[in-house]
């Protein structure tokens, strides 16, 4: 195969697939390998029952919730994009906001062929500062924790996802107002029961409320569409 | 021996530090793929550039709070794993917590408590782990027919095809409109001035035909509706 001929049509998506396999794969053997080595070197492996018992406890909870996530975030992302992300992580606070802004900007559409280059552009670049940013924020580890963790900034960092997903909003939102009727009345009475009836913190419920709330989207949607009102 | 010797050991840093540079360099390889693979269909460097700057400099922002994150795990777990930790699958809360409760399965009543040692590290370490390495599991074994699916969904209906991802992500904003309104407060003056600044910015770009802006809307309606909840603070 000629090299040009692996980014031509039909061949890049099986291209695609097959590197986001390898690469997966490799990322998953490092995953194990880490604690592995660390373990081999200072001969600190935990009595098997005790990792169960704790492995157990969180699987239960993360197999549903990462298919639930699988199913959300592929068809936003795209296949390319999406092995990248699911490596990286952080999706809905960056890697979602930032692939579908790039995707709208440049003018394509997402679910292409050209939206899933832009998407894939724009989360391996997201991915590429967010790892640099950790690690400068490592080593500088001691004269940036007075600024970053300072009482000034505290109401900034505190409300970043109020402010990213405010700006979101407004620019979607007023696009297609018909799609978001639903699922925001929805989102606010979730937040009515959560916080107001049952005292509970929401942050920790929003990976449930996302493919919940999705569904609901997705219904709504379909009933609008069947009826012809989109 | 303290387990704070093991946990910032040399060894576990470049241990640590390897797999980071390897999750780095597949994002550069992701990178240029997606590049050729644009310049096989025909797009505009220019575009394609842009993308990348935008991207780039709108994710300086939200990454802040994960060094945030990293300074409230070091004093519990070290410096070196949860420096990897963050920069690969997972999120500061999850951490935590699925640390926490690889303490608590070896019988110790939580993290960097009495009684955590290094053994009791190692099993926080492996829970973290292994925890959450589902998303990965699914994408290797599932996404291609996933992928196959949805494209057969969009040759049979492309119209709705649009609408379905549309609606999955408006489900997603949605998540995070719902609690700020209901607490009210600095969370909402946050959101509501995070949608005027981008109101505003995209009225600016139809007016003045300012394409470029629209690659920097996002990140300046943020970073403005947080400079604003910092002086909404001093007000309230």
């Amino acid at each position: 195969m000629k090299i040009t001929d692996k980014y031509a049509n039909e061949n890049f998506n099986d291209y695609i697939h097959k590197m986001g396999r390898i690469i997966l794969s490799c990322t998953l053997i490092i995953i194990l390998l880490v604690p592995t080595l660390i373990c081999l070197k200072f001969d600190i492996f935990p009595p098997l029952k005790n990792f169960f018992n704790g492995f157990i406890q969180v699987a239960m909870v993360y197999i549903p919730l990462c298919i639930a996530e699988f199913l959300t975030f592929v068809p936003m992302l795209g296949s390319g994009a999406s092995y990248l992300a699911f490596i990286t992580g952080n999706l809905t606070n960056l890697k979602i906001p930032c692939a579908s802004m790039a995707v709208e900007n440049a003018g394509v559409e997402p679910n292409t062929d050209e939206g899933d280059v832009i998407s894939m552009l724009s989360v391996a670049s997201s991915s590429i500062v967010t790892i640099l940013i950790i690690i400068v924020g490592m080593v500088a580890l001691v004269p940036l924790k007075p600024i970053l963790s300072s009482e000034v900034l505290k109401p900034a960092f505190d409300n970043i996802l109020p402010a990213l997903f405010g700006a979101l909003g407004a620019y979607w939102f007023v696009k297609q107002w018909k799609l978001a009727i639903v699922p925001v009345v929805t989102s606010i009475i979730f937040a009515v029961i959560i916080i107001n009836i049952l005292k509970m913190e929401i942050g920790s419920l929003q990976g449930v409320l996302i493919p919940i709330l999705g569904i609901i989207s997705v219904l709504s949607a379909r009933i609008m569409y069947n009826k012809g009102k989109l | 021996m303290n387990y704070f010797d093991t946990a910032n050991s040399n060894f576990i840093f470049i241990v640590c530090g390897l797999a980071i540079l390897f999750v780095l360099s597949q994002a550069v390889v992701f990178l240029v793929l997606a590049w050729k693979r644009g310049i096989v269909l025909g797009m505009s460097k220019n575009t394609m550039k842009s993308t990348i700057k935008s991207s780039a400099i709108f994710s300086i922002v939200p990454s802040l709070p994960i060094v945030l994150s990293l300074m409230a795990m070091v004093p519990i777990l070290g410096i070196p794993f949860p420096w990897l930790r963050l920069s690969i699958v997972g999120s500061a809360p999850y951490e935590l917590i699925s640390a926490d409760i690889g303490a608590k399965s070896m019988g110790v009543a939580g993290l960097g408590g009495e009684g955590y040692t290094a053994q009791v590290f190692a099993n926080s370490m492996w829970v973290m782990s292994i925890g959450i390495i589902w998303g990965l599991v699914y994408c290797i074994f599932f996404m291609k027919k996933y992928q196959k699916k949805l494209r057969n969904v969009k040759k049979k209906d492309s119209s709705w095809a649009a609408i379905l991802v549309s609606a999955l992500y408006f489900g997603m904003l949605s998540v995070y409109i719902g609690p700020p309104v209901i607490e009210g407060g600095l969370p909402l003056i946050t959101l509501i001035c995070g949608a005027l600044i981008m109101i505003i910015i995209t009225s600016i770009i139809k007016k003045t035909k300012a394409e470029w802006l629209s690659n920097f809307s996002l990140a300046l309606s943020m970073i403005g509706a947080m400079a604003f909840s910092v002086i909404a603070n001093f007000i309230i």
